[in-house]
């Protein structure tokens, strides 16, 4: 869904892959005016999967767009540029001018050898900010090594203590830190503008880094492990161990999850098992016996969820105010009630994909009703309309462009 | 240096556990001055439990997660059972441009702290709500913690080893750093629509909703492809090696996306003949023989040190890092040499590491460096310079216990 809170803000947007993308995503979809610069062969994220089988013979490589793109670039407006020439850059800065943002995630040090220095841009155009994304942020020793999402995430301290305790840690799925390192650019985006507006009176750089994004969002027990000189190690099906029981288990047809934490839930968990002695059993009556009985404890749930299904486990579970959850599958999430009824799923009707169902806004905006979604521009699909529309170029000028490959 | 906001806007923080205060944490980094209540029965359950010690250790002031969720803000309690105290929150509401909680859907109307009664005191509010499941679906209800709300929203559901097994749930509670960091997005969006506007609005960020977006990709995996995703452990759909590796006492995670990586990998390990073996020639071939593989480079990473190895193939211009443990972190070299922990010098506790930054401001830095408060620590500041009470009221509210600096089970009440 598109809302039209910032329908006064015009961004610029040069990011690629990932994380540059979701927060200019995140941005477009509260209603900002965000141009994709793409060069003119398209960022690599066109290329990047999922697809349709049996497209092209699963040769995918002249698709306009693949599902992370569709997913990604939903309610922006897509022209190209090529930034390495002359003509394409003069171009930009035309789209600078009035510009309240300026987004990317190249690698360090490709803004400067494009001529696009921060300071050279801050410095012509004062209303604008420049928030720059990068894995390891814009110095530091390892400011130009080669990271992903593995590698992050391993360092930044999430990857250690998850899976079995006698096997290899176990990384986060999918692209979550680029999510994350976006969603840091997205806030940054905002909170230039608003030093703009009520302390500066002009923009500025703001340098992300997706390592401290990671470092950032894990549990504090860095801080933890400084207080208690203990470090959280991998507890298998528990989160930790601990005076609480927070754990993945099997159930009769998948696993289920729940947070027991405080002693009203434990009760209660006591309760839906039918064992309301447990209650009062000395291995389990306090905090403190529940951490150093966690085993004997764990090995009674375990039995008790093993005889149910998830959906009972769940309505039964929440019935006495356990934060308990049966674990879907991704078929399973689009089709969940709580979901569905909230219209939190959007269909959009992609040009090239077709019908697709993409996760909605996270947040609902109280002052207004959203729109639907515009679908990922093709390549270059908005060129005339920026181009002569905006920038008051002629047909004769946008063909000769093309011809000299600036668009 | 100035700050992001200097002060220029006030933030009444009615949150508990991780999701809410972070958000009002990181309102606090930006100069905002944020004022988090405390019930002082129900205060911050992120605070952890009476029960761990007796009242001389000060237990609840030894929560390192509440230490750091609520860094830079003003510490007052509020007993919010009572209607004296209610009151005040809503005086203290009608002075603020942000209004932060994050309970179940019906305890903000139960406290007659409903958006619709808070409004018409100041138009120019912005309120954010952030219950884990939302306010309106037959799960409204419905209990969720970060895990919890991870695991429905259908992460959990992806993580698991290669090779089968169960599903796990990440390390860090997910749904709550999410739903803060969302919640902030949310609010800033709100700020500046505002400034338009000149109206404040209420906005709701359902947890669960902030979470799913990160399994978007595999949603449409399932749907272009009819396939329903399964957990790939440390593996990656068309590269190989990508996986983690015991190495000493230690682990290493690494990966090569391309064949000249792969080269460069094989021979910064010693292993130069296994680049040039024909089950390991091409992605493909690699992938399709990755389980040799990863045996091959299992045994050739046991014997090495994790930090060194990592160090050593970062240097080359591979993708490598330790898996790096919550004390491993703390000395990380491009966090370190950023100067990301920061000290910070804290009552009850002494001085400690905390995380900094991820963002950098050329002009308006993040202020991360301020202790949290302790239990109604600034309760003079906020009910007398900020309301304007007199002392003979605050000590009222002292004596009738709305206000305090220790929790209600300990606090003896005065004689009248």
């Amino acid at each position: 869904m598109r809302y039209s809170s910032l329908r006064n803000t015009h961004v610029v947007d040069l990011t690629h892959h990932i994380a540059g993308p979701y927060a200019t995503r995140l941005l477009a979809e509260v209603g900002a005016d965000v141009i994709k610069v793409e060069p003119p062969w398209g960022e690599s994220a066109r290329k990047a999967g999922p697809h349709r089988p049996g497209n092209s013979n699963g040769d995918h490589s002249n698709d306009d767009r693949g599902g992370r793109f569709a997913f990604l670039n939903t309610n922006k407006l897509g022209v190209t540029l090529n930034l390495k020439h002359q003509r394409g850059v003069e171009l930009l800065m035309r789209m600078l001018d009035g510009a309240d943002l300026l987004i990317e995630n190249f690698a360090p040090g490709t803004m400067e050898r494009l001529g696009l220095a921060s300071e050279d841009l801050l410095k012509r155009f004062p209303k604008l900010s420049v928030v720059s994304i990068s894995n390891f942020g814009a110095d530091g020793p390892d400011r130009d090594a080669r990271l992903n999402d593995l590698t992050l995430f391993a360092r930044g301290g999430w990857t250690y203590p998850v899976g079995e305790p006698d096997r290899e840690p176990l990384t986060p799925p999918g692209s979550l830190a680029q999510y994350i390192g976006g969603l840091f650019g997205a806030i940054a985006a905002m909170q230039a503008m608003l030093a703009r507006d009520l302390t500066l009176g002009h923009g500025q750089h703001v340098d992300v880094a997706l390592l401290e994004a990671a470092a950032l969002t894990m549990i504090y027990e860095p801080v933890g492990f400084q207080y208690s000189g203990v470090v959280r190690e991998r507890a298998g099906k528990r989160f930790a161990i601990g005076p609480f029981m927070i754990v993945t288990l099997k159930c009769q047809d998948g696993y289920a999850g729940v947070q027991c934490v405080t002693d009203k839930q434990f009760e209660n968990l006591c309760e839906l098992m039918g064992k309301p002695d447990l209650i009062i059993d000395p291995r389990f009556n306090t905090a403190l016996q529940r951490y150093v009985n966690n085993d004997a404890l764990l090995a009674i749930v375990e039995e008790f969820f093993l005889q149910h299904d998830r959906k009972w486990l769940h309505r039964e579970g929440q019935a006495r105010a356990i934060p308990l959850v049966g674990i879907p599958n991704v078929a399973e999430l689009l089709e969940w009630e709580q979901l569905t009824s909230r219209k939190y799923f959007e269909t959009i009707e992609d040009p090239v994909l077709g019908r697709i169902q993409i996760p909605g806004a996270p947040l609902r905006m109280g002052s207004h009703r959203p729109e639907p979604s515009r679908p990922a521009p093709r390549l270059g699909e908005h060129n005339r309309e920026i181009f002569c529309g905006r920038l008051g170029l002629s047909d004769r000028e946008l063909t000769d462009l093309k011809a000299a490959g600036a668009i | 240096m100035k700050t992001i906001v200097e002060g220029k806007l006030r933030a009444i923080d009615l949150s508990m556990g991780w999701a809410g205060p972070l958000l009002g944490e990181l309102l606090a980094e930006m100069g905002v001055e944020v004022i988090k209540i405390e019930d002082t029965l129900h205060f911050d359950w992120w605070r952890g439990s009476l029960s761990m010690g007796p009242p001389e250790l000060q237990v609840i002031e030894r929560s390192a997660p509440f230490n750091t969720a609520n860094r830079g803000k003003i510490g007052a309690t509020l007993d919010l059972t009572n209607p004296r105290g209610i009151e005040i929150v809503k005086r203290l509401v009608a002075t603020a441009d942000i209004l932060i909680e994050n309970y179940s859907p019906d305890v903000m109307p139960k406290l007659g702290l409903a958006w619709e009664t808070l409004a018409p005191l100041n138009p120019r509010l912005v309120m954010i709500s952030m219950p884990s499941f939302g306010s309106e679906g037959p799960e409204r209800n419905a209990r969720g913690y970060g895990n919890t709300i991870e695991a429905v929203a259908g992460v959990t559901g992806l993580v698991g080893y290669h090779d089968g097994g169960q599903p796990y749930t990440l390390s860090n509670a997910l749904g709550d750093p999410s739903a803060g960091l969302n919640g902030l997005f949310a609010v800033l969006v709100g700020l500046r629509e505002r400034e338009d506007s000149g109206r404040g609005q209420h906005i709701e960020l359902a947890q669960v909703e902030a979470v799913v977006p990160y399994v978007g990709e595999a949603i449409l995996e399932y749907q272009l492809t009819g396939q329903v995703p399964k957990p790939r452990g440390n593996r990656h759909p068309t590269h190989a090696p990508h996986g983690i590796y015991r190495a000493g006492s230690g682990y290493v995670a690494l990966a090569a996306d391309s064949d000249e990586q792969w080269r460069l990998l094989a021979n910064m390990l010693g292993i130069d003949a296994l680049a040039k073996d024909a089950r390991f020639k091409s992605a493909s071939d690699r992938k399709r023989n990755e389980d040799a593989l990863d045996a091959e480079l299992s045994g050739a990473l046991k014997d090495l040190g994790a930090e060194e190895t990592s160090r050593k193939l970062i240097d080359a211009g591979l993708i490598a890092g330790q898996v790096n443990s919550a004390a491993d972190v703390l000395g990380d070299a491009q966090l370190s040499a950023r100067g990301f922990y920061v000290p910070i010098e804290r009552a009850v506790v002494g001085t400690h590491l905390y995380p900094g930054v991820a963002e950098h401001f050329s002009e308006t830095p993040l202020i991360a460096d301020r202790p949290a408060p302790l239990l109604g620590e600034h309760n003079r500041k906020v009910f007398g310079e900020i309301l304007g009470m007199s002392d003979a009221e605050i000590e009222a509210l002292e004596r009738d216990r709305i206000i305090g600096t220790l929790p209600r089970q300990f606090a003896t009440p005065k004689a009248a």
